[in-house]
């Protein structure tokens, strides 16, 4: 990573990229919330089909889901990728499957979302199709129902439609607490190094980051918000949304600017988990200086290592769980 | 009838813990609650752990949802939610490190095939290309394939035309997603992989496949006999010849020619591992 940040590489790392606000543009806002009632269909059904253990005889043919659970907009998206067919007038339609491979497809598709969400990459209804329903597109409604009901009762995990707009799913907990449990294996996240980055900008230009600039740094690592990457996946995503749920960015709105622009802060668990010097060594090996080349965030940095002292002596440094391995 | 049975199972809150039991056929009544849930969860965000990581892992879902219960032998606990995932066609597989005899866990697809279960993110020219690294990988003699003589394929693959270039960040896609593991310019398959895979390859290439002769399981990294060829895994070397002076090969007798390693010790291991990190800076681990 420090390799890449030649063009960046000095104390005007925060007037190069404030520079750079006036001509980045401003990031597309989160995607449309999900409207409360999705996620319950999915996960609320009380009549499942019967459980996947089950010989495939007993399963229900595939008619529509009883419309009071189904809000509108789920059974239109369904419908909308399902209905893709070219009924011709002369064909009386295909046969409908046996049971046993509804189930089998439910299955593929189980493992299918499954694996998108562990690499962190858009579960997207059209691929869904695409890649596992095929030509069962006609069924996908109950095929998908079956796999909600079996993510549901074996992994208690929903699958949400998160976004009408653009048909993505995502495989959301639905256990409490909700934790940033990867933190409870102490896993080597690269995360931890995409966030400190940002926080790291944050904390140089004193104030928040609008979404610009950020874009800007991390254009240095090679990330894109339209891009997927193999580590990362949705950056996008990652940065405005989980790292906001796990409370360590914040992402406002900065009022009183059109078109809606937003900008980061740094979060409560960032406050409570990082300290300045952490990130004023983050800097120095980043940029290959010393910390003192930024030297009011340094003395900043020294103030905050000398109250922490000071606050709770038998503790030489202060524990975090993300940098901590 | 034979859905109503299993319905109730199904249909009951989450919140109780039901032990149910049943004469004869104990396959079919999982017992799964909220800890085994959280535990698939983070299973699945993991893709592979080491078994210490899923030990605590186990401890941290009890702790989680259910203080109060005692910690479940992992073994009898990875069983039941297997026995859950059988009709699912999924399980909690758990394999052994060819190199260093560790033990893993993963959660691996046992429906189809593997090439094509990682069809969907990989483009034809690149499944090919794995295809050719395994068939090298299975045919040398050390279980690793040079960087050279996979990206010399190239011209080989099926779709559209690869380069070199290109080729190698397939490569390296491949060790990310943990397919392939990466040892000085060398490829070899993942422990993950073989665990996913082990019934495709033996199936797909059963002449030219290497097999254990303590294990009798698949065999691409190990020891072998210099004068009747049978191979061995390391680890299992390290378990069959455990302080025994004169190692000799229990095929044909002959001084067995290799340096025996040491059994796999998690303590010592987790000993070695946490002293290390105490010397290395700390900040050297916080890079991307």
């Amino acid at each position: 990573m420090s390799e890449q940040s030649k063009d960046v590489c000095d104390p005007n790392f925060a007037a190069e990229a404030s520079n750079s606000e006036v001509c980045g543009s401003p990031g597309v806002p989160g995607g449309p919330p999900a409207p409360a009632s999705q996620a319950a269909t999915l996960a609320g059904l009380d009549s499942p089909p019967p459980g996947p253990s089950d010989a495939p005889p007993a399963s229900p043919p595939p008619q529509p889901p009883s419309d009071e659970d189904d809000p509108k907009a789920l059974q239109q998206a369904a419908e909308e990728g399902c209905a893709h067919q070219a009924p011709s007038a002369a064909q009386p339609g295909p046969a409908p499957p046996a049971p046993a491979q509804l189930v089998q497809k439910a299955h593929e598709l189980m493992w299918y979302v499954l694996v998108k969400d562990q690499k962190r990459m858009i579960i997207w209804f059209p691929d869904m199709v695409k890649d596992v329903i095929g030509s069962y597109k006609k069924w996908c409604r109950s095929i998908l129902r079956r796999t909600s009901v079996i993510l549901a009762r074996v992994f208690g995990l929903h699958l949400r439609l998160t976004s009408l707009h653009t048909m993505e799913f995502s495989l959301v907990k639905a256990l409490e607490p909700e934790e940033l449990e990867r933190v409870a294996l102490s896993n080597r996240m690269p995360m931890t190094g995409l966030l400190l980055m940002i926080l790291s900008l944050i904390y140089v230009k004193g104030r928040g980051a609008r979404e610009s600039a950020v874009w800007n740094v991390l254009r240095i690592l090679g990330l894109r918000p339209w891009k997927k990457h193999s580590t990362f996946g949705d950056v996008r995503k990652l940065i405005t949304e989980e790292f906001v749920q796990q409370h360590y960015l914040k992402y406002q709105r900065v009022p009183h600017v059109e078109p809606p622009e937003y900008e980061f802060f740094w979060g409560p668990r960032a406050n409570r988990e990082i300290t300045k010097m952490q990130i004023m060594e983050f800097l120095a090996r980043v940029f290959k200086k010393d910390p003192q080349a930024w030297p009011s965030r340094y003395r900043e940095a020294l103030e905050e290592a000398r109250a922490l002292r000071e606050a709770a002596p038998p503790v030489p440094c202060p524990r975090n769980s993300v940098s901590e391995d | 009838m034979f859905t109503a049975k299993y319905m109730h199972i199904y249909s009951k809150e989450d919140k109780e813990q039901h032990s149910f039991t049943m004469q004869g056929s104990t396959r079919r009544t999982g017992i799964m609650t909220d800890v085994h849930r959280r535990f698939l969860q983070l299973l699945m965000t993991h893709g592979v752990l080491e078994e210490w990581d899923v030990k605590r892992l186990q401890k941290h879902c009890y702790k989680v949802h259910d203080c109060n219960a005692p910690v479940e032998k992992l073994e009898d606990f990875i069983n039941n939610i297997n026995s859950v995932l059988e009709s699912l066609y999924i399980e909690i597989k758990k394999g052994v490190t060819e190199d260093d005899g560790r033990p893993i866990y993963a959660l691996v697809n046992l429906a189809t095939t593997p090439i094509s279960k990682m069809a969907s993110d990989f483009a034809e020219n690149e499944l090919d290309l794995f295809r050719k690294a395994l068939e090298l990988i299975i045919d040398s003699e050390t279980g690793f394939a040079s960087s050279t003589n996979i990206l010399n394929m190239v011209d080989q693959l099926k779709g559209k035309k690869m380069r070199k270039k290109e080729a190698e960040q397939v490569l390296q896609k491949f060790v990310q997603s943990r397919w392939l593991t990466e040892k000085e310019g060398e490829f070899t398959l993942h422990t993950r992989a073989i665990l996913e895979m082990e019934q495709h390859i033996r199936e797909t290439y059963p002449d030219a496949v290497k097999m254990c002769n303590i294990c009798h399981s698949l065999l691409i990294q190990g020891q072998s006999c210099e004068t009747c060829g049978i191979r061995m895994h390391s680890p299992c070397v390290a378990k069959y010849f455990k302080s025994n002076a004169e190692p000799r090969c229990p095929n044909c007798n002959d001084y067995w020619p290799h340096d025996i390693p040491e059994v796999f010790d998690p303590d010592k291991d987790r000993e070695a591992g946490l002293s290390k990190s105490n010397r290395k800076s700390l900040r050297s681990r916080q890079l991307l």
